[in-house]
């Protein structure tokens, strides 16, 4: 349930690249629930709008706000860099928790409960030895261990076949409700399939962020070849 | 060739005088690379982790420290605990503890340096999830050292063998005084210029037996490393 007060807002954000302003006062306001897509060319700074929104990456000037449930969420993040800890598997999931004060108990409880939820049972093997699907699988796993409220997915199945990909949306459907989703892809059905709002960037300017209906029935051109695959 | 066996029957016949020497050594270079380790690795940790002004050039100064000579080394510490030096009120020279103190000078580059090399680059490796998941310093810094243990002891390691195969400082600082400050590299100087071979070369046998046997534990520690990393 949302609050009045709940936003997700970038204001006038400056970003520079190789000495070219990408960001130039870029503005968003995001919807604070359900889930944003995110979509856009290759380069067109979706992934670094979502490392600023993180707060992974600095801008020069502007301004990051977020509040959901009256508060700053604890955001899950999930890169497209998928590195873990030369650990096991367990142990990675472990992790995010055993440095924030969880118990043994409540760890094993939470981990077990997600890899349970998610068919996952290589729990010894190590994380850094797995297939890259079973990597990226895992790696968003990981990013769920704390509970977040605002999660954020660069790309959570680019890797992975139909049956992760399909855990991984009916999760996300499932539990929109709960925790505010921004998404990158490259893939417009998957987009079609759960977003609630889209978003399409290209070169670091907003094109159009609206609902998904609107979005799809949008009579900007640019949107418009996006969709038609018409725009490369 | 006799000398060698009168040697090798010196060892064997677990002669106190050559046992003494040895035991001395190791105590003074265990205890030297202990506290080397006390000092250097939170030295490490932080420059593995944190950019401060001035880092490299820290970096720069340890790695060059690492070819200091020894003798200059001891020479230093004469001048600082002889009775006219400026630390010659403790009364330490000429005692186990100031050859402790040179040898943690000695070694003390060598295990700050390798391990800030070590652990800078599994901390490079980790950054990614340490920013998402907004890990603290402390914490970072704690898993980096328990993810780079075993590589980490094949530094220490590397520290002990030089402190053990160190001669020039603790001869100028220890003064090789029998059953007091002499430890089996000061002794095989000495004996070999008395010419008593034999006492030299079993210490040399016992030296390179110690080297051999460093060298066996670094290659099983690089091997369970390979093992049980998860890399």
């Amino acid at each position: 349930m949302t609050k009045k007060t709940d936003h997700i807002q970038l204001t006038n954000i400056n970003f520079t690249i190789n000495k070219k302003l990408f960001f130039n006062n870029l503005c968003l306001n995001f919807s604070t629930s359900g889930i944003t897509v995110i979509l856009g060319p290759n380069g067109s700074g979706k992934s670094l709008l979502t490392k600023i929104i993180k707060g992974l990456v600095k801008f020069e000037s502007g301004s990051l706000s977020i509040k959901l449930d009256n508060k700053k969420p604890l955001i899950g993040y999930l890169s497209q860099d998928i590195i873990f800890l030369r650990r096991d598997v367990y142990s990675n999931l472990a992790y995010p928790m055993k440095i924030n004060g969880y118990s043994k108990n409540q760890i094993s409880k939470r981990i077990n409960f997600l890899l349970d939820y998610f068919k996952f049972n290589n729990k010894e093997e190590s994380a850094r030895r797995l297939s890259e699907g079973n990597k990226q699988y895992l790696a968003f796993i990981r990013t769920l261990v704390n509970k977040p409220k605002l999660l954020i997915l660069d790309e959570p199945s680019s890797n992975l076949d139909m049956n992760y990909t399909k855990k991984i949306e009916d999760y996300l459907i499932k539990n929109k409700v709960d925790i505010k989703i921004i998404m990158v892809t490259h893939d417009v059905f998957q987009a079609k399939r759960l977003a609630d709002e889209i978003l399409l960037i290209n070169e670091g300017k907003v094109i159009e962020i609206s609902k998904k209906n609107k979005f799809l029935k949008s009579k900007n051109i640019i949107v418009q070849k996006f969709l038609n695959g018409n725009f490369f | 060739m006799n000398f060698l066996i009168d040697s090798l029957k010196l060892i064997v016949s677990l002669d106190p005088d050559l046992y003494e020497i040895i035991w001395l050594s190791l105590r003074i270079s265990f205890s030297a690379l202990l506290i080397s380790c006390i000092i250097g690795l939170p030295i490490s940790g932080l420059l593995s982790s944190t950019n401060f002004y001035g880092k490299r050039t820290l970096i720069i100064f340890f790695n060059s420290m690492m070819a200091l000579p020894p003798v200059f080394v001891g020479l230093i510490l004469y001048l600082l605990f002889s009775s006219t030096g400026a630390l010659g009120f403790l009364n330490l020279l000429y005692t186990p503890s100031v050859m402790i103190v040179a040898q943690v000078i000695i070694i003390l580059p060598v295990i700050i340096s390798i391990s800030t090399e070590l652990l800078e680059q599994i901390f490079m490796e980790y950054k990614e999830i340490f920013d998402s998941f907004d890990v603290k310093l402390k914490n970072r810094i704690k898993t980096t050292v328990f993810d780079a243990r075993i590589p980490l002891v094949t530094c220490v390691l590397t520290g002990l063998g030089r402190a053990l195969s160190e001669v020039g400082a603790i001869i100028i600082v220890g003064g090789n005084i029998i059953h007091y400050t002499r430890v089996m590299t000061t002794t095989i100087a000495l004996e070999t210029s008395k010419g008593n071979l034999e006492m030299a070369m079993s210490l040399g046998i016992v030296l390179i037996l110690i080297s051999i046997g460093i060298n066996t534990i670094v290659m099983i520690m690089k091997m369970l490393a390979k093992k049980y990393s998860y890399d």
